[in-house]
């Protein structure tokens, strides 16, 4: 049974789709209804057809669904949305991303049970807005995120909160940890068991003391992202 | 001789810059509504019109000093006489008309013809003396010559004068004066009817020893007072002829009033657009740096939504519809083109100093890139953002000078990448970016004025305002160096990157820039 990315659509967003997730999934699978026009840059990859009628049963058979991954992406919001219900009626565990054009849509694709919804209208005008308000932030952080530089934003969990002990044996509290000297790394915000995430200096986490099960956020180079997680027992 | 005279003196004030730059001094203050100071100027009259009419007020049943008369009747009857002079001067340029006369005569290959130039002068500037305002003016300036009392009645074309100072007058005017046609016609109808019901009254009422009409004077007199619906009714008519007449002038005053109703309604429902507009381009000239959004569309709306929470915006699109919805969401909207040159004319701004960027957010990209081409026709240097709607059209944006090109479907592909590759990184960004939870971050610019007061990362003490200090991005090489030591030195143009409580990030802000006494 294999482990691939679905990608539902046969437009522009399939092929951007499946260029950026190439090297996380071998196996990309582009479905295609009856209706869509051929196109040549999608040739490349496998190609589907689907019909929303389906049952899913050929997908039941061949994939992991429960580690594949799905993309609804159909041009027609009323499509997207009845292949999301339908993908989720199937398959309980299939982690689904959709595209939504607008606001309206958005919600009813987090209601027909997408994990992971993305706005195009406000993602984009996001991006137009931090790319005028703020140039600086927005080509650190878009280097951050799309790999272009050596810095990275880790999620860790402390497992060994003894390595944070005062001599004396008391807890710490983290804003009193001057992160960035000791390990090299900053410190952006604190998970705690709960589940809440509180930035490093909200009063919340700085009356928190750290233990373990709490998960931080960190940002720093890769190596010295690794060496703490060494420290502190895992990445998740 | 004094041909050549004449045409000399005309070409010299033509190309003197000093006198051209004196009679632009003047223009500016007297007509062009643009200019900062022509609004204290217009003030300074209006306070010279008010004192006038004060002082002939209290003149009816008061003793008044000499000296507010001499003040009235001379020092502003002057000043009056002198503004009148130099209009009159503004109103069209002598000089140019002598060359123009010249150059066509020689074009004809005829000798210059003093007396034509001349009698061209005389036409022109008897066409603004016989102007209605030159008129007010030039009447507002008699009490000066005459102090018998029925001529200070002219002091009332000061009060006309008003009109001049007072926009919403000119706009009121210029309104009005669309139904033109109208209300000649209307003037026509009332004046007929009142000749006519001043006539039959006089010739129904006039032998009736027991009628108050006696004279046609009377008769105009109790026409005017009841077609306007007025009715004072110290005049009423006794005879039944006469109340005949009466009931038909009355019913001709109803239709009088309801037609002049609506026509100034009519009128102003007409210009309303207009003025709105006229209004919104003024107000834009006040404004110091804003967007212009080109179309309103998904996008577009989104946009002018974020960038309105700290910004000045404009939006330009040709649609009315979506015009009307970007007025709704409460933006300055125009319906303009933005493909036409003609629209940013009509804006009147300084586009190089007023304008932050202009946004081409149609989707389409024939559009975008039209919108493009006719700015970069204008203007080189000002900052171009557009969006993509197809990869095939990318090269045409770049050819046309964008700055910035945002492809949204790349945009899709990028954000699935970072979602499978690196989801943690991915939400954490994104909360930063979209102020989640009142954590932001934020840029700030080092200036000459920080840098006298810190030198060093060390002394800017970030931790005490809780703010984490992400890096430095160093102007000098262009780059970004995350978590610098603490004896990394600031220049000027570098920039902070600091992530933290956005009313940290702002107190923050405000220490650097505190004077720090030493």
């Amino acid at each position: 049974m294999k482990i691939s990315a679905l990608i539902f659509g046969y437009n522009d967003y399939a092929s951007h789709i499946a260029k950026n997730v190439a090297h996380k999934y071998n196996n990309i699978l582009i479905f295609k209804l009856d209706s869509d026009a051929p196109r040549k840059e999608l040739d490349s990859f496998n190609i589907e057809r689907f019909d929303l009628s389906d049952d899913w049963s050929d997908l039941k058979n061949n994939y992991d669904m429960e580690n594949s991954i799905a993309f609804c992406v159909l041009e027609d919001n009323a499509q997207n949305i009845f292949l999301t219900i339908s993908l989720r009626a199937a398959f309980k565990k299939l982690n689904i991303i959709a595209l939504s054009k607008n606001k309206e849509s958005a919600n009813k694709l987090s209601m027909a049970g997408a994990n992971k919804v993305i706005p195009l209208v406000q993602a984009t005008a996001s991006i137009i807005t931090n790319i005028l308000e703020k140039p600086i932030v927005t080509e650190v952080l878009h280097n951050i995120l799309y790999e272009k530089s050596d810095l990275k934003v880790a999620q860790i969990e402390i497992k060994n909160h003894r390595c944070f002990l005062k001599d004396n044996g008391d807890g710490i509290y983290p804003s009193e940890i001057e992160w960035n000297k000791k390990y090299g790394i900053l410190v952006l915000s604190v998970m705690h068991v709960d589940g809440n995430s509180e930035f490093i200096f909200s009063s919340k986490a700085k009356h928190h003391l750290i233990a373990n099960g709490d998960i931080f956020v960190v940002i720093g180079y890769e190596a010295d992202i690794k060496k703490f997680e060494k420290l502190v027992g895992g990445t998740l | 001789m004094i041909k050549r005279l004449v045409l000399d003196v005309a070409f010299f004030l033509n190309t003197s810059k000093k006198y051209q730059t004196k009679k632009r001094f003047f223009y500016n203050f007297l007509e062009n509504d643009n200019y900062k100071y022509k609004k204290y100027f217009d003030m300074f009259m209006i306070m010279l019109v008010v004192i006038s009419v004060i002082i002939l007020i209290s003149e009816v049943k008061f003793h008044i000093n000499e000296y507010f008369l001499y003040f009235n009747n001379y020092i502003i009857s002057i000043l009056f006489l002198i503004e009148y002079l130099l209009r009159l001067w503004l109103s069209s340029s002598v000089s140019e008309i002598i060359i123009k006369q010249n150059e066509h005569n020689t074009m004809l290959g005829k000798e210059f013809n003093l007396f034509a130039s001349f009698l061209d002068i005389v036409k022109i500037k008897l066409k603004y003396i016989s102007s209605a305002r030159a008129i007010i003016d030039l009447l507002a300036i008699v009490p000066f010559f005459h102090q018998l009392r029925l001529l200070r009645i002219f002091v009332l074309f000061r009060v006309f004068k008003l009109f001049r100072y007072a926009r919403s007058f000119q706009t009121f005017s210029s309104v009005l004066a669309t139904k033109k046609f109208e209300f000649l016609t209307l003037l026509m109808f009332s004046s007929i009817v009142i000749f006519v019901s001043s006539v039959l009254i006089y010739v129904m009422e006039a032998n009736n020893p027991n009628s108050p009409i006696d004279t046609l004077y009377e008769a105009v007199y109790w026409s005017i007072v009841t077609i306007s619906t007025v009715g004072y009714g110290d005049i009423t008519p006794t005879t039944d002829a006469g109340r005949l007449v009466a009931m038909f002038v009355i019913i001709a005053g109803i239709a009088v009033l309801a037609f002049t109703t609506s026509l100034v309604v009519s009128a102003f429902t007409e210009k309303l657009d207009e003025i709105k507009e006229t209004k919104m381009i003024d107000d834009l000239k006040k404004l110091e740096q804003f967007y212009i959004i080109c179309g309103y569309e998904n996008i577009a709306r989104e946009v002018a939504i974020e960038l309105s929470k700290n910004n000045k915006l404009i939006v330009l699109d040709e649609d009315v519809g979506r015009i009307e919805k970007a007025q709704k969401d409460g933006f300055t909207a125009l319906n303009y083109d933005p493909g036409s040159v003609d629209s940013y004319r009509k804006l009147n701004i300084d586009m190089s100093i007023q304008v932050k960027a202009i946004l081409c957010l149609r989707e389409s990209d024939v559009e975008n890139v039209y919108t493009a081409l006719t700015v970069r026709s204008f203007n080189k240097e000002i900052y171009i953002l557009s969006l993509l709607m197809h990869e095939t059209n990318r090269n045409k944006l770049s050819f046309m000078g964008v700055n910035e090109i945002l492809y949204s479907k790349e945009l899709v592909g990028l954000i699935t990448k970072e979602f499978v590759g690196q989801p943690v990184a991915f939400e954490v960004i994104h909360a930063l970016r979209s102020e989640y939870a009142s954590v932001n971050i934020q840029e700030i610019i080092i200036t000459q004025k920080i840098l006298t007061n810190y030198i060093t990362i060390e002394q800017l003490h970030t931790s005490e305002y809780r703010l984490l200090l992400l890096g430095v991005y160093k102007k000098i090489d262009q780059s970004f160096y995350f978590d610098p030591n603490d004896s990394t030195l600031l220049e000027e143009g570098d920039y902070l990157l600091i992530i933290g409580n956005s009313i940290f990030i702002t107190e923050f802000e405000k220490h650097l820039h505190k004077k720090i006494k030493r």
